[in-house]
């Protein structure tokens, strides 16, 4: 009895100098899932422990009985079965225990696979100084143990093998080549994977850093509006600063959207122009306006460049409709017809020009607008007609 | 030496070479003050409130410290929490006087800094790069740093005459030597879980200590004053 309760003491300490007193084999293996392990936990005779006393626990889950061997009176072995994918990337825990629960030894296992072909390596460049290179894992994606990616790079007829070292923990599958990169001759870039149940090599890509040029968006953008015409916005640009010494064309494309509608509308025919107007807008009204910039062409390459990222929304608002009186005879603002809009705003002007006012409103001078409408229609008509003949 | 430089240099004066070797000077002697901790003399109270602060946030920290930490390392980690390691700093604050007490805190700070630095390089390996424990690790480890620091200079402010102790050797030679991954789990939860132990009674010590030891001072200095 005295010996059962100096052992319950004792035991906690175990794990001090467990590598003396307990231990498990094999320890921190890598397996492949649905591969079966067997796994001995040897106790020292010291311990006064006997095999049959002890059990096992995978991820804090008692083992079954049924599952032990017991190989002598201080071994006792476990078979585990079509092992399941790891739970967590530092390894299941299995463990061995005495028979009041306390922990003689563990081992943490690492179920996975190897490493399937990474996919998808597309690379660009930041005004031809460095370059960013992105991959995807390949096959579904997780292998659920650490699995090591490698960037490498070469000139493609001379030199060496390099690795790129700036990995990126916000993305694991992204690595970034500062500097020293040559322009006018072609690299082989591919990604190695690696990891305890293999390795796997992407597809090699071959690039010249000048066929995939990417530059910051263009700065100083300014919306403003033409004069008084309240369906125009005026947009200027600078080219991007980083792209001044180089020899190149760069073409840009604006989009703009109103306020409160997300899709926005591209202007693709842009050119090369730092400055562009738009017009047919809704007066009164706010826009939101981006542009970006292409590369086109640097040092002679004809190739179109990747696009820059859009610039930050800049905004501006149309003028309001000038016809329209402030505070006497406005319709409501929030009118959601705007056919009925427009044509009230004609109608108000028209009341101000010929009636003196909105003292008289009634039905009746709605009617004569009507009337003089149609009759200045007709006239328009005509003289159009006589223009053309 | 100046006639040295005269006949080497005729270029340069006297007083460019003497402008460089004080410039120099100054360098080392800053240099050599920045190794040290560098302490401003803070009235008592204010000082001892500020660590107490700090005290307090880096035990709040800690407790989520060590739920991270045995979320990410599976299930089964309550109980690798409780077995017992040798060389890891217990969370017992010793000493008898308000001056032994302090720096047996600051002792302490300084004896965990080692195991945390050692429990994040570990963790380094056995955690995917996403993960928030490592970012916690070293935000403790820091932190900690800063604290013993303060504690360093309040106890030089309070007890001018006390020699601090030469700084523990925790070198790696009381880190374990390299263990296997479970084993690594069970020392890294002991280091954390005796790590919160030891914050929580810091917070308790230091409010004791600034009760005993800004209220005496100020006491002294009014009976001072009426002489």
């Amino acid at each position: 009895m005295l010996s059962l309760f100096f052992l319950i003491l004792y035991i906690p300490a175990v794990m001090s100098s467990s590598s003396q007193m307990a231990g498990i084999l094999p320890q921190d293996p890598a397996l492949p899932i649905g591969s079966t392990l067997t796994a001995t936990c040897s106790v020292s005779p010291d311990l006064g422990l006997h095999a049959s006393s002890l059990f096992w626990s995978l991820n804090g889950r008692r083992l079954p009985s049924s599952s032990y061997s017991v190989l002598s009176p201080t071994a006792l072995s476990v078979t585990l079965p079509g092992l399941p994918a790891s739970r967590q990337r530092s390894g299941d825990n299995l463990v061995c225990h005495n028979h009041g629960g306390h922990v003689l030894a563990g081992s943490c296992l690492y179920i996975g696979m190897p490493p399937v072909k990474p996919v998808n390596l597309t690379c660009w460049s930041r005004n031809t100084k460095d370059l960013t290179c992105r991959w995807a894992p390949g096959g579904q994606g997780e292998t659920f143990i650490k699995t090591k990616y490698t960037l490498k790079y070469k000139l493609r007829w001379y030199g060496r093998e390099r690795e790129c070292e700036e990995l990126n923990a916000a993305q694991p599958y992204s690595c970034y080549i500062p500097r020293d990169l040559a322009l006018f001759t072609p690299y082989e870039i591919w990604v190695e994977a690696t990891n305890q149940l293999g390795s796997a090599t992407s597809d090699v890509i071959t690039l010249d850093i000048l066929d995939v040029v990417t530059t910051d968006p263009p700065s100083g953008v300014s919306v403003s509006r033409v004069g008084d015409l309240e369906d125009h916005l005026s947009i200027r640009w600078e080219s991007p600063p980083a792209l001044k010494d180089f020899l190149f064309q760069a073409k840009y494309q604006i989009r703009y959207r109103l306020e409160d509608i997300s899709d926005w509308k591209v202007m693709d025919d842009v050119g090369n122009q730092t400055s562009c107007r738009l017009a047919g807008l809704r007066p009164g009204t706010v826009y939101f306006v981006q542009v970006r910039c292409n590369p086109v062409g640097i040092y002679g390459s004809r190739r179109a460049g990747i696009w820059s990222e859009w610039s930050h929304p800049t905004a501006a608002s149309t003028p309001h409709s000038e016809r329209v009186l402030s505070g006497s005879c406005d319709s409501k603002s929030g009118d959601s017809n705007s056919t009925l809009r427009r044509e009230l705003k004609q109608f108000f002007g028209w009341v101000r020009n010929h009636a003196y006012g909105c003292g008289g409103m009634s039905i009746k001078l709605y009617d004569q607008w009507r009337v003089w409408m149609q009759k200045s229609h007709k006239t328009r008509n005509q003289v159009l007609q006589g223009d053309k003949s | 030496m100046s006639g040295h430089v005269k006949n080497m240099c005729p270029q340069l004066t006297i007083s460019q070479a003497a402008r460089t070797l004080l410039s120099l000077l100054l360098v080392a002697a800053i240099d050599s003050v920045s190794a040290a901790v560098v302490c401003r003399k803070q009235p008592c109270g204010s000082s001892l409130q500020r660590s107490l602060k700090l005290t307090k946030l880096i035990h709040k920290e800690s407790v989520d410290l060590l739920k991270t930490y045995k979320v990410s390392q599976g299930d089964m980690s309550e109980l690798f929490c409780q077995m017992s390691i040798n060389n890891v700093p217990d969370p017992n604050i010793s000493g008898l006087d308000p001056s032994e007490r302090m720096l047996s805190i600051y002792s302490h700070c300084k004896a965990f800094l080692p195991h945390l630095k050692r429990v994040t390089e570990q963790q380094t390996d056995l955690q995917p790069p996403s993960s928030s424990l490592l970012s916690k690790l070293s935000t403790a480890h820091n932190r900690t740093n800063g604290l013993a620091n303060q504690i360093n200079c309040i106890y030089q402010t309070l007890f001018p005459n006390l020699p601090i102790p030469p700084e523990p050797v925790d070198g790696p030679t009381s880190v374990p030597p390299s263990q296997n991954v479970f084993q690594q789990k069970v020392y890294g939860c002991v280091v954390l879980k005796r790590f919160k132990e030891f914050l929580s009674r810091v917070t308790r010590e230091l409010r004791t200590l600034k009760s005993q030891v800004c209220t005496r001072r100020t006491t002294f200095a009014d009976t001072n004053a009426l002489f």
